[in-house]
């Protein structure tokens, strides 16, 4: 399968700081990626490079087969990119209604596939179980529910390619069961390509088809989830210290 | 987006501008008689005043940058506490003969202090966790206060001249002459430079800069955050002291002109990005030594004999634009205002706009009997300051899309007022009639846009404070070099015409109010259309959010230059009103940057993000015209002083109060009132909900907001001091520990994973 997003050796240096080093992987169609690693390992900085909000050092991305490197933040939103943020990022001055509406206002027609940015903001909302909460402030939400406002925004913008940055955090179990069957028939029906930052670890391994773990800004390991966790790289960098929090 | 070619662009703007200007200044400059020449004797005296008046400037400069390094605000007072100590000086030296040493130690080492201590601890201090307009809009509330309280003090009954020190003696070095007043002030500049610089690298200054990239973090690590942002805003103050007295034998002794070196002093301290004070120092040098040298050397003949006092809006202007900008930032700690629970239906600012209408009518027809207002209405002079109050208020209300919404902080609504008058009186004003159609409003709107849209592309990659600074320098370009220039016609006596509408001419007084009214409230339904539209919620979410815009496909450029547009226009339209109602325009007085702060202020105090703040612009008109009235009826004089105070010190007094009052009058009226209305049974519930909140208030009195993290609970833990407590009872893991303080230590988390 080819692949829809591709990251080849992407640097990013912050001063003297080597964020991300060579970091290089692929995202498929119709998958659940994840993307692990400890603390400032590096994940946000390589979904701020994904999506434009950060110029890389050195290295390449390409969407689609295409070059985007150099694009503005909004072409590559309109290319097929959506993302959250692990640090809410919502409209908190709007309704959660207008909040998703921003983002179903942007896409393209054809994108919409023929139907009103309304009807697609209503389907968003639906969709993250927002239904009934559309017309609250979204500034007036508790943050697990404004996470899925911004989620709902995302899809809104009818991605290819939705980034979800720490997705379950702050969710209680329900909530998470909800996102994960939701993120599930995203991909099966929609083909969507989701790459996920997580540190619930059974949330990543439950969902995960593919898992890249990220360590001091270098991919020390892929592979399905089973062959990472056992991977002995990882356990050192990572499960280890982290087994705790896990648990 | 990338940034190379942005860094190059940047720089490639302001290098062309600079380049522009230079070429410009090159060909106007060298026109007209008696030249002087470029004699080593004059080139060194020119060099030797620009230094010292670049010296001048370098003071007023350090003051801005220690209190901004230590205490994040952007003090706009600066200047205005100089005048004011300036005054005081005055006061002591000059009206009651007191010797100079002791008038100075007791104006710059026990006032000034004090007057920093009274900022820091009763307005400052509370400012912390605001979110940055209202720092910087409270500090211009203190330079408004300052001003108008130093010029009522002293009035300009008589004149005041505050003498240099040793007079005009001088000694001679080479072949020029100094003053002893000019080397004193070098010798000064030089001293605080030096006392600055160990005073930063010593261990209260390490304390200083760490104060201001996290409070609280700072304060646990021993440094004293409160006793620092005291000794910032003291030594301030002191500095400001300083530099008012040398300053002023250079200049008259007047509040407005010796405010107005602020745009040099913010041109020198973004010289210095704001944070270095060596770099402060140079820019401030550079700019007293280029434009002694303009003075000394060009005279401006012809159109341009104005021209000289363009050159601090144009040095600040290339200043701001020359600084590499930041990106779009993530992460940041988004410091909100609370939320809009609801915005206005357009058919219930229809309403309220009929109710406009039909009050003004009653109003200013003496249809109602209310105690002092008799049937006789109001008069002349009542009609007049109406109809000012009103225009006024339009122009304000061109700063709600644009500020109020998607907050693009803008102290240049004159500036577009102007343009607007411009417009009107070039194309509007041929042909014989003795009115002018009122359609031509509309297309003065549409031709000012595109100077909106022009600025925005300027100015699109400028944030905050850069982008304030910027929009006064626009102001005070277009105030200083455009509306004095013959060109744009208001040198000439200028007559604007009363309008026409329908065939009916709107010739009168009371008539042109109602058509202002009209406006006005047509105004206020289109804006809240707007608000509605995919355009108002795009405006919003740039102001919440510019990186989540940019990655859901709004292009935050093009975004910006639409509502810049939408602003210049209703400028626009707004300064046609006002001139009309004036009937003529001052080339130099009316569309300054002095006539745009107080609207700003004003709307500020009304609730920027709401027309109807517009209203409260008209405070005014409401004053005037009952003064009016009353002095008419023969009210006792206090009262008359009340409200007269009120006019005056409205504005500052207002805008310091935002301290308590963030979201303005409006936000808090609308809150109060709207649970009265028959309708709206949401603001009912909202009013119950909201007596029951305050009643459990204890995570708002922790200084939290959302978004909340793990490293949030941790750092309030901190505060309480349970750390060990908590950690017993859900012990802590490493990760968890180590992510709490990386959080702390970078503020923003900008490059975690």
């Amino acid at each position: 399968m080819l692949a829809l997003l591709e990251v080849d050796r992407i640097t990013v240096r912050f001063g003297g700081l080597m964020a991300v080093r060579e970091a290089s992987f692929e995202v498929g169609p119709g998958a659940i990626t994840g993307l692990i690693g400890p603390n400032g390992a590096g994940k946000t900085t390589l979904f701020n490079v994904i999506t434009g909000l950060q110029l890389p050092t050195n290295g390449e991305i390409r969407f689609a087969g295409r070059d985007v490197t150099r694009l503005g933040v909004h072409r590559r939103a309109r290319l097929g990119i959506a993302r959250t943020f692990q640090r809410l990022e919502a409209f908190n001055s709007l309704s959660a209604r207008d909040n998703v509406l921003v983002g179903a206002e942007m896409a393209s027609r054809d994108r919409r596939g023929g139907r009103t940015a309304a009807q697609v903001a209503d389907e968003a909302l639906e969709r993250a179980g927002l239904a009934d909460q559309a017309g609250i402030t979204v500034g007036t939400m508790p943050t697990a529910t404004a996470r899925l406002v911004e989620l709902a925004r995302a899809l809104a913008t009818g991605p290819q390619l939705l980034l979800l940055d720490e997705a379950s955090s702050g969710l209680n179990d329900d909530e998470t069961e909800v996102v994960g069957r939701l993120l599930r028939e995203l991909v099966a029906d929609d083909k969507l390509a989701v790459l996920l930052v997580e540190h619930d670890m059974s949330f990543v391994m439950g969902l995960c088809s593919t898992i890249h773990v990220l360590d001091l800004g270098e991919v020390i390991a892929s592979g399905a989830p089973a062959a990472v966790q056992a991977d002995r790289r990882v356990q050192e960098a990572y499960l280890g210290t982290a087994a705790g929090d896990a648990a | 987006m990338n940034l190379l070619p942005r860094l190059r662009s940047t720089f490639g703007l302001s290098l062309g501008l600079f380049v522009a200007v230079a070429a410009w200044v090159m060909y106007h400059g060298r026109q007209g008689p008696n030249l002087p020449g470029f004699t080593s004797e004059n080139m060194a005296t020119a060099l030797f005043t620009g230094l010292a008046i670049g010296a001048l400037y370098a003071l007023y400069a350090t003051g801005i940058v220690v209190v901004y390094t230590t205490t994040g605000i952007f003090n706009f007072a600066q200047a205005a506490v100089a005048a004011f100590c300036a005054y005081l000086y005055w006061q002591f030296r000059v009206d009651w003969h007191w010797a100079a040493v002791p008038a100075l130690l007791v104006v710059v080492v026990v006032i000034a202090p004090l007057i920093g201590l009274v900022l820091d601890r009763m307005i400052m201090r509370k400012l912390e966790d605001a979110p940055f307009v209202i720092q910087l809009l409270v500090t211009v509330g203190v330079m408004y206060f300052l001003l108008i309280a130093t010029s009522q003090l002293w009035k300009t009954d008589r004149p005041r001249k505050l003498p240099a020190f040793y007079g005009t003696k001088s000694f001679a070095l080479g072949p020029i002459h100094i003053t002893y007043h000019r080397a004193i002030v070098l010798l000064i500049a030089i001293a605080v430079a030096v006392a600055l610089r160990i005073l930063f690298r010593s261990r209260i200054g390490v304390a200083m800069r760490a104060v201001v990239d996290n409070r609280s973090l700072a304060g646990l690590a021993g440094a004293k955050p409160d006793l620092v942002s005291s000794a910032a805003w003291a030594i301030g103050a002191m500095l400001a002291a300083i530099a008012g007295i040398m300053i002023a034998p250079e200049l008259e002794l007047d509040p407005s002109n010796l405010n107005a070196v602020l745009v040099f002093a913010f041109a020198a301290a973004v010289f210095g990005a704001l944070r270095s004070l060596p770099l402060a120092l140079i820019g401030a040098l550079l700019l007293g030594v280029s434009r002694q040298f303009l003075i000394s050397f060009l005279k401006f003949g012809g159109d341009w004999t104005f021209a000289r006092d363009g050159v601090a809006p144009v040095m600040l202007l290339l200043a701001v634009l020359a600084l590499p900008q930041s990106r779009l930032q993530v992460g940041r700690i988004t410091r909100n205002l609370k939320p809009i629970e609801r915005t206005s239906r357009v058919w219930e600012t229809v309403v309220g706009g009929v109710v406009l209408i039909v009050a003004f009518l009653a109003l200013s027809g003496g249809w109602l009997h209310l105690g002092f207002w008799d049937p006789a209405a109001w008069n002349q002079v009542a009609l007049n300051r109406a109809n000012v109050a009103l225009a006024t208020a339009f122009i304000g209300m061109s700063l709600v899309p644009l500020t109020g919404w998607a907050g693009q902080l803008n102290f240049a609504p004159m500036a577009f007022a102007g343009w607007g008058a411009y417009l009107h009186l070039r194309f509007a004003m041929h042909g014989g009639s003795a009115t002018v159609s009122v359609w031509w409003l509309l297309v003065v709107g549409a031709l000012s846009a595109p100077l909106g849209a022009a600025v925005a592309l300027v100015a699109s990659r400028l944030r905050g404070l850069y982008l304030a600074l910027s929009s006064i320098a626009f102001t005070e370009i277009m105030a200083r070099l455009f509306f004095p220039h013959p060109a744009a016609g208001f040198r000439k006596i200028n007559k604007f015409k009363p309008f026409d509408v329908f065939g009916v001419r709107l010739d009168t007084r009371r008539s042109y109010l109602m058509l202002l009214v009209v406006m006005l409230a047509i105004a206020m339904v289109v804006l809240t259309g707007l608000r509605q539209s995919r355009y108002g919620r795009r405006w919003v979410a740039l102001n919440d959010s510019e990186a989540a815009s940019a990655t859901v496909g709004v292009s935050v450029g093009a975004t910006k230059v639409v509502v810049y547009a939408v602003s210049a226009a209703m400028a626009g339209i707004g300064g046609v009103l006002f001139a009309t109602a004036y009937g003529t325009v001052d080339a130099v007085r009316t569309f300054t940057l002095d006539a745009s702060i107080p609207i700003v202020l004003l709307m500020a105090i009304g609730g920027m993000a709401y027309p109807i703040a517009a209203l409260f612009t008209t405070f005014q008109l409401v004053f005037l015209a009952i003064a009016d009235r009353l002095a008419q009826a023969g009210a006792p004089h206090r009262v008359l002083g009340v409200l007269a105070f009120l006019r005056l010190f409205g504005p500052g007094l207002g805008a310091i109060g935002m301290v308590v009052n963030q979201r303005g009058a409006a936000f808090r009226a609308g809150g109060d009132l709207a649970r009265f209305l028959p309708w709206r049974h949401d603001s009912k519930a909202d009013w119950a909900r909201t007596k029951a909140a305050k009643r459990d208030r204890e995570i708002g009195e922790l200084g939290l907001s959302r978004p909340f993290s793990g490293a949030d609970v941790l750092a309030v833990e901190r505060r309480l001091g349970i750390v060990d407590e908590v950690a017993r009872v859900r012990p802590l893991t490493a990760e968890a520990l180590a992510a709490a303080t990386f959080a702390e230590g970078v503020g923003v988390g900008a490059a975690g994973g």
